[in-house]
This record gives structure tokens, C-alpha cells and sequence, in this order.
């Protein structure tokens, strides 16, 4: 099979080191601190040295005064540091588990209004250019084709199929989705429209040529369409791209929820 | 008998890449883009089994797919029958012993299977023509496939030998040129 059964061994090894490399680096949104942190563990040691040695020929009379008692409340400090340390931790403990639970109080609170169901994220797709998921909830729970799906930060989408147990749900991210939106500073209608670019931003499209769109301003569903009701957020305008031709001009809109980390969602059923 | 191990053998691989899809392509990702491994399972058992083996296998994995996560059943399924269809294209007109083809074949079934389905997904659905990002989350896809291929090349053509020898028997010609 090999003309050299080790170097192929030794190639397949060094594959999925340069594999396990590529997915590291790839994602990694801090790649210049990586090198920053190297840099600055190789230099600083000798910049302190070189300033720790010109303080003290620069005379600094401080450093030598009542050096006794400065390691008695240097101590001191690190005992109580270090009690603090553990305080934080608890507290960090019941930060998460507080805001666990306000999710859950937050998602049924803020959309009163509608009946809703809850649900969880069991699966998304498997492919790199449509985004839908799939949730824990189906048929037997009252769930139906074309109900709104939305989370605790705003709207996810809409249910596309339906089994008794599951539901299929296409988000506004998919490059297959158009959203009918307004802008909640001007109430000018615009088209949101997944995009493959990035994977929480929608493209704006049919913005009127009068219109005065900014970035930050928030973007709500129009009501328009007769999937998603009125008046749910999707999210605020990050970039505008101004063209040559107005009529052409569009924006990036930043959604509100971050598909990522998506795992609870409510379904409207009552719009 | 040998034939049941093989069709067993290859369902069991069709879940397990269809975990590996679904949960750790998810996080072990390059730049949030995740390989095919549907479109590599596909082209390989259409190579070393036959049209007909290659064709249903691509259609019912296909299928799967659309059940399971697609929005519309029969895009993946079209695309794949094609990839398993072409692969015994593939398997009569190039060598399998060597690495290189099999990229070769694994690059060109990838971007056909691919592209073929944006293009049906076009006309359903009417999506934005974004050919530049378009291009970008294949190139990566590509590579990536690519990167699978050279690590699980031993494996499945030592299984897909096996395979072949139980499916064309006496009809293998290539091996002996």
C-alpha cells in the first residue's frame, strides 16, 4: 500500500497537528494578543530588572525605608487578597445561577402578551451555508407550521416543519429568510435578509431613498407577511453601505440574539 | 454474509459522521466553517462498490439530511445520488491507489455538490447571490475535506478494498494495469 509504511504514519501525524493547529488559530479572535503575550513574557522580565536597577542608582530613598514593616502589611494584603478571592468565587456561583434563572423569568415576562411555549435547541444544521435548527418541541406540545420562534434578546425565526416531538425551525439568519422590519426611529419599512457573510448579521435591502438610517438605530418586525407579528426585535444597525445608486444602498444588521449560543427559545402561539 | 457486514458497517459510519456533523464539527471548526464528510462517505462508496451502490447510498443519505435539518427534502438527496452516481465515473477513468486522485476527486465532488445545491436553493428560495462568500466558505470547506482525506486515506482504502473485492470480484481491472 506504502512505499514507506512509517513516513505515511508520520505524514497522517503531522496532518492532524497542522489540522488541530489551523482549528485553533482559526478561531481564535485574539491572534496578535497571542503574539503580544509572548513578546511581553520575553521582554518584560528584563524591563523590570533595567528599571528596578535604574531606581535604585536614581537614588529612590523609598525603596529602603522601613522595608520590615512594608513585608508585614505586604502579608497582610495577601491574606486578605486572597480572602477576597474566595468571596468573589462564591459569588460568581450565584452571579451564573441568578442569571440562569432570570433567563427563563425574563423570556415568559418580556412577551407576556403572547402564549408561548418553551423549548430548548436539540440540533442545527450540519451544513455550512443554511441555518436552521431544530427544537425539543413538536405536535404534542401544540406547535404548528409558520408559529414564531423568538428568544429572551429577540426574534429567532419561524417554524418551518413540525413532528410530534420536534420542530424544524428556519432562523433569520438563513440566506433563505426575509423578514419584513422597521426601523423604531423612523417606522420606514425595510427588508432583512440572512446572509452567508457573518453568522449573527442580516443584509437590509429596500431601504427608501429618503430615509435616514444610522448605525445603532434598532430594527423590530413590521407585522407585514403574515409569519411574524409586530413590534419583536431583531436587532440594530451596525454598518451602513452607501452605493453610487441610492436605491442600492444597504446595511448590516447586527441581530439581537446571538445564534451561537442559542439553546432557550419560546414559541408565539397565540399571534 | 460479507455483504451484510459491508451495508451494516457503512449505516454505522453514516450516524457516526452524522454525530461527528452535527455536535463536534461544530466547535472543532476552521473559522466557523465545518467539512463535508457526507459528500467524501458518498464518493467512496460509489468508487469501490458500483453506480448502483454509490447512486442509492447518496439519495438515501440525502434524504436523511433533508429530513433531519434540511428545508426542503429532495435538494440533498438530488445532489448526493449525483456525487455517488459520478464517483463510478470517477472509479473507471482514474486510479484509486493514489492519494493524489482521490483529493483530486474528493476537491471536484465537493465543489460540484456544493455549488449544484446552491444553485437548486437559488431557485427555490430566491437567496441573495453572494458569490464572493460563497467562494470562500468552499474554499475552506475544501481544504478542510482535503485535510480528512489525507488523515482517513488508509483506512478507507483498505475497507474499500475489501469492499470491491466483494462487489466487482473478478471485474477489477485497474489494479492490475
Amino acid at each position: 500500500m506504502y512505499r514507506n509504511k512509517k513516513a505515511g504514519i508520520i505524514g497522517i501525524i503531522i496532518t492532524i497537528i497542522i489540522l488541530i493547529i489551523i482549528v485553533i488559530f482559526s478561531n481564535n479572535d485574539k491572534d496578535v494578543s497571542i503574539f503580544e503575550n509572548v513578546a511581553s513574557k520575553l521582554i518584560m522580565p528584563v524591563q523590570n530588572g533595567l528599571t528596578y536597577l535604574k531606581n535604585k542608582i536614581s537614588g529612590n530613598s523609598t525603596f529602603f525605608t522601613d522595608i520590615n514593616n512594608l513585608k508585614a502589611e505586604n502579608e497582610e494584603l495577601k491574606k486578605k487578597n486572597s480572602e477576597l478571592e474566595q468571596s468573589l468565587r462564591e459569588l460568581e456561583n450565584i452571579k451564573t445561577q441568578n442569571e440562569t434563572l432570570k433567563e427563563y423569568l425574563n423570556l415568559t415576562e418580556k412577551y407576556g402578551e403572547y402564549k408561548t411555549i418553551p423549548g430548548y435547541v436539540i440540533n442545527k444544521d450540519i451544513s455550512n451555508y443554511s441555518k436552521t435548527i431544530v427544537i425539543n418541541i413538536g405536535k404534542n406540545d401544540g406547535v404548528s407550521e409558520n408559529m414564531t420562534v423568538i428568544a429572551d434578546q429577540g426574534l429567532v425565526g419561524h417554524v418551518i416543519s413540525v413532528t410530534d416531538t420536534t420542530a424544524k425551525v428556519q432562523t433569520i439568519i438563513d440566506t433563505a429568510s426575509s423578514v419584513s422590519c422597521i426601523m423604531s426611529t423612523t417606522n420606514e419599512s425595510i427588508v432583512c435578509k440572512g446572509t452567508l457573510d457573518e453568522q449573527s448579521s442580516l443584509k437590509a435591502m429596500y431601504i427608501p431613498t429618503d430615509s435616514n438610517i444610522i448605525q445603532g438605530d434598532s430594527i423590530e418586525t413590521s407585522g407585514l407577511g403574515g409569519i411574524y407579528p409586530k413590534g419583536i426585535h431583531v436587532g440594530t444597525v451596525k454598518r451602513v453601505t452607501n452605493t453610487q445608486n441610492i436605491t442600492d444602498r444597504s446595511a448590516l444588521i447586527e441581530t439581537a440574539v446571538d445564534f451561537d449560543k442559542l439553546n432557550t427559545v419560546l414559541v408565539i402561539t397565540n399571534q | 454474509m460479507k455483504k451484510v457486514i459491508i451495508n451494516v458497517v457503512l449505516i454505522i459510519t453514516v450516524f457516526v459522521i452524522y454525530f461527528l456533523q452535527s455536535n463536534f464539527f461544530t466547535w472543532f471548526n476552521i473559522a466557523g466553517i465545518m467539512p463535508n464528510l457526507f459528500v467524501v462517505f458518498v464518493l467512496f462508496v460509489g468508487l469501490f462498490t458500483n453506480k448502483t451502490m454509490g447512486t442509492i447510498y447518496g439519495i438515501v443519505v440525502g434524504l436523511l439530511w433533508d429530513l433531519l435539518l434540511g428545508m426542503q427534502v429532495s435538494v440533498n438527496a438530488i445532489c448526493l445520488g449525483i456525487v455517488g452516481f459520478s464517483a463510478a465515473i470517477f472509479d473507471k477513468n482514474f486510479s484509486k491507489d493514489s492519494r493524489a486522485t482521490i483529493m483530486f476527486m474528493v476537491l471536484g465532488s465537493t465543489i460540484a455538490f456544493e455549488v449544484l445545491s446552491y444553485i437548486i436553493n437559488y431557485f427555490i428560495f430566491t437567496t441573495n447571490v453572494e458569490i464572493l462568500n460563497f467562494i470562500k466558505i468552499l474554499a475552506i470547506e475544501v481544504i478542510y475535506n482535503l485535510i480528512l482525506v489525507i488523515i482517513l486515506y488508509p483506512l478507507m482504502q483498505k475497507f474499500g478494498y475489501y469492499m470491491e473485492n466483494e462487489y466487482k470480484g473478478n471485474k477489477i481491472l485497474t489494479r492490475y494495469f
